[in-house]
């Protein structure tokens, strides 16, 4: 046994850091969102795209700082989660072990493998609810009495015993209780006989229902149903904010302004145009103008972030409601055919938000192979949220002539290849073994924090981009350099493409920026050939910035030179075929 | 009579009696406190090839088939 250390910490110093550990799926996050103030950062751990959200927490005036350590079923490093919770504890000053009441037996694992490391500790048994509703009931005092630790019974979704939680920090010590590593098990075994008893219930509603949405049968078209309901919603909300908020804000209040300014300036000149862009009929057009303050501002904000909003409120109910792990079973069998198992149905359903989450979520995977086959899917055919809204604007005209062959392709691609890469990398995938938590009602608190922190996550690291690649591309065009490039250009894009050679400057943009790329297309007037054609190989050919700075962390310079070139030679190809197989229907 | 989960039927209950594989199979089941001795009962299998889900202590455990097959178990009834 080796001694981690145990200094004597007391809460008389400040800065005091508290570590919720526990494993997933046990309302963490909720007890997180219960324990700290507004104030929250999420940020990476060092070297790892493993991310952690950290808050503040007053105890007794004194401000402490509350890390949620990603959640782990384990201290040996069986994957990345699992060594940066390791490492954050050698960091700690004080663990809070939240442990599934409704679940005992395995949560102890943890909460044994922790009392050996000899940090001060806290067990807080969560769920309290639960377990009693399931007619399971734990001596507490019994159990405290052999971990040697303080235990509080809590329910961080009603917020229940998060006072005696709070007034326990003060008392968290290193445990007493001493075991045999070969007999962690069975030491478990023997508290677990002598602190819970259960009785029998009645399956119910909720465990009902989960067997049925796991069904071989009934589970898929649950699922069809569920995944066509999301979309809806989303679109749903989108449309409305859009409607009833953004529009309106742009159209009443700052067109006004922005004309203002625009006439102010001459309405011409070089300020002018970076700022306000090029007057369509003597007006600004927030879609078509191109300028920092009209579409620079318009497109993400207008266009895009209520969509944005509007997904990741849904999928957070999928999440934080534990459909998700299900449908990860469900879709386990067609995702082996590209060599991911179940759980990529995360990233990808992420990605279809934004990029940049998408791939912060490739930690769930285990190997190289794994990942490099979903982040390269995930870049090439999975469009985000700012391509979607803007191909639907674009494409929106001709309904389903329109949507079909664009999404159609990009979901082919996504099979095929997927069935070449998990032929030609080199590695395993290895087989997923989950845990599928029981349905529970989100709780509001922690599904409106994740939301809010993904929100500002996409304009800070969106909004800064459009900025900038809206004034790139404006300078790019008084200096002529964007003309040049499309000459140079010119043939590769009507020849292989079929595009008119100003489109040379979306594909520009597109490294910075998906849907201001999008938006440049709108002035150019192309006919439905050409816009199938622009919005397949926009999707597909690289990654925006942001996203792409993700992608190299992720997967290495190596990887990502192979990756890159795997978007290259696919976007274009494909970009060509479709423009040659559109030619010869006749389009 | 020992047989593997995947081949166990739906619905059944059996009891693990051990592990035909590696040291990286043991490290995760032991994490999820899938051991010998564990009671469980399987819920399903899903279509072509799909994971195999089960019941231990009250909770689903969802896993794939290579790992079904390596997991011994004895039905029984």
């Amino acid at each position: 046994m080796t001694e981690c250390g145990a200094p004597k910490r007391t809460l008389s110093s400040s800065g005091l850091r508290v570590l919720l550990m526990g494993n997933p799926n046990v309302g963490k996050s909720a007890m997180f969102s219960r324990l700290t103030g507004a104030h929250v950062i999420v940020s990476n751990y060092p070297g790892t795209t493993v991310s952690f959200t950290e808050g503040t927490l007053d105890l007794d005036g004194k401000p402490s700082r509350v890390i949620d350590v990603p959640g782990t079923y384990t201290l040996e490093p069986l994957s990345r989660a699992e060594e940066v919770a390791v490492g954050m504890l050698k960091a700690g000053d004080i663990v809070v072990n939240v442990v599934d009441a409704t679940n005992l037996e395995r949560n102890l694992n943890l909460t044994l493998q922790l009392l050996k490391r000899r940090a001060p500790m806290v067990v807080a048994l969560n769920m309290w609810d639960e377990a009693l509703e399931h007619g399971i009931t734990i001596d507490v005092k019994a159990l405290q009495d052999r971990l040697g630790v303080p235990v509080v019974t809590t329910c961080a979704i009603s917020g229940e015993g998060m006072m005696d939680l709070r007034q326990s920090l003060q008392h968290a010590r290193p445990g007493t209780l001493d075991y045999e590593e070969a007999h962690r098990w069975d030491t478990i075994g023997e508290i677990v006989d002598q602190v819970q008893q259960v009785e029998h219930r009645h399956p119910t509603v909720g465990q009902r229902l989960s067997h049925a949405t796991v069904h071989p049968v009934i589970g898929p078209l649950f699922a069809l149903v569920v995944l066509a309901a999301s979309f809806e919603l989303v679109r749903l909300i989108g449309e409305g904010i859009i409607r009833y908020l953004a529009d309106p804000f742009f159209n009443r209040l700052w067109l006004p302004l922005v004309q203002a300014l625009s006439a102010a300036l001459g309405s011409g000149g070089l300020v002018h145009d970076l700022l306000i862009g090029q007057l369509v009929n003597g007006s600004v057009d927030f879609r078509q103008s191109f300028g920092a303050l009209s579409t620079g501002l318009y497109i993400p904000l207008a266009q895009v972030l209520p969509y944005v909003f509007a997904f990741y409120l849904v999928l957070g109910l999928l999440e934080d409601s534990g459909y998700l792990p299900r449908l990860g079973v469900l879709v386990d069998n067609v995702m082996h055919r590209v060599g991911l198992h179940g759980l990529s149905v995360v990233p990808m359903l992420l990605g279809l938000g934004c990029t940049v989450p998408g791939v912060l979520a490739l930690r769930l995977l285990e190997t190289r192979k794994e990942r490099f086959i979903a982040a390269t899917l995930l870049a090439i055919c999975v469009p985000c949220m700012a391509q979607l809204a803007m191909i639907s604007g674009l494409l929106g005209a001709y309904g389903l002539v329109g949507f079909v062959p664009v999404f159609g392709t990009l979901f082919l691609l996504w099979v095929v290849l997927g069935t070449l890469l998990k032929r030609f990398v080199a590695g395993t995938t290895p087989e997923m073994l989950l845990d599928i938590p029981p349905y529970r009602i989100p709780y509001w608190g922690s599904t409106l924090r994740k939301l809010w922190v993904r929100m500002v996550g996409f304009l800070l690291e969106g909004e800064v981009f459009v900025l900038v690649g809206v004034l790139a591309v404006n300078l790019l065009y008084s200096v002529g350099a964007i003309e040049a490039v499309g000459r140079a250009a010119g043939p590769l894009m009507t020849k292989l493409l079929g595009l008119p050679p100003e489109a040379v400057g979306a594909l520009l943009v597109g490294l910075l920026r998906k849907d201001v790329a999008v938006g440049m297309l709108a002035p150019l007037h192309l006919g439905l050939k050409q816009l199938i054609v622009a919005s397949v190989v926009l999707a597909a050919y690289f990654p925006c910035a942001a996203a792409f700075v993700m992608l190299l962390r992720e997967l290495g310079p190596k990887d990502m030179l192979k990756a890159s070139a795997i978007m290259l030679i696919v976007a274009f190809s494909v970009g060509g075929l479709l423009n040659l197989l559109m030619t010869g229907l006749g389009l | 009579m020992v047989t593997n989960l995947e081949r166990l039927a739906a619905g059944k209950t059996a009891v693990v009696v051990g592990f035909d594989g590696g040291h990286g199979l043991l490290g995760k089941a032991d994490a999820m406190g899938l051991r010998v001795g564990k009671k469980l009962r399987k819920l399903s299998s899903q279509l072509m090839a799909g994971p195999v889900t089960v019941i231990m202590d009250g909770r689903q455990l969802a896993m794939g088939r290579g790992i079904a097959r390596k997991i011994l178990v004895k039905a029984a009834d």
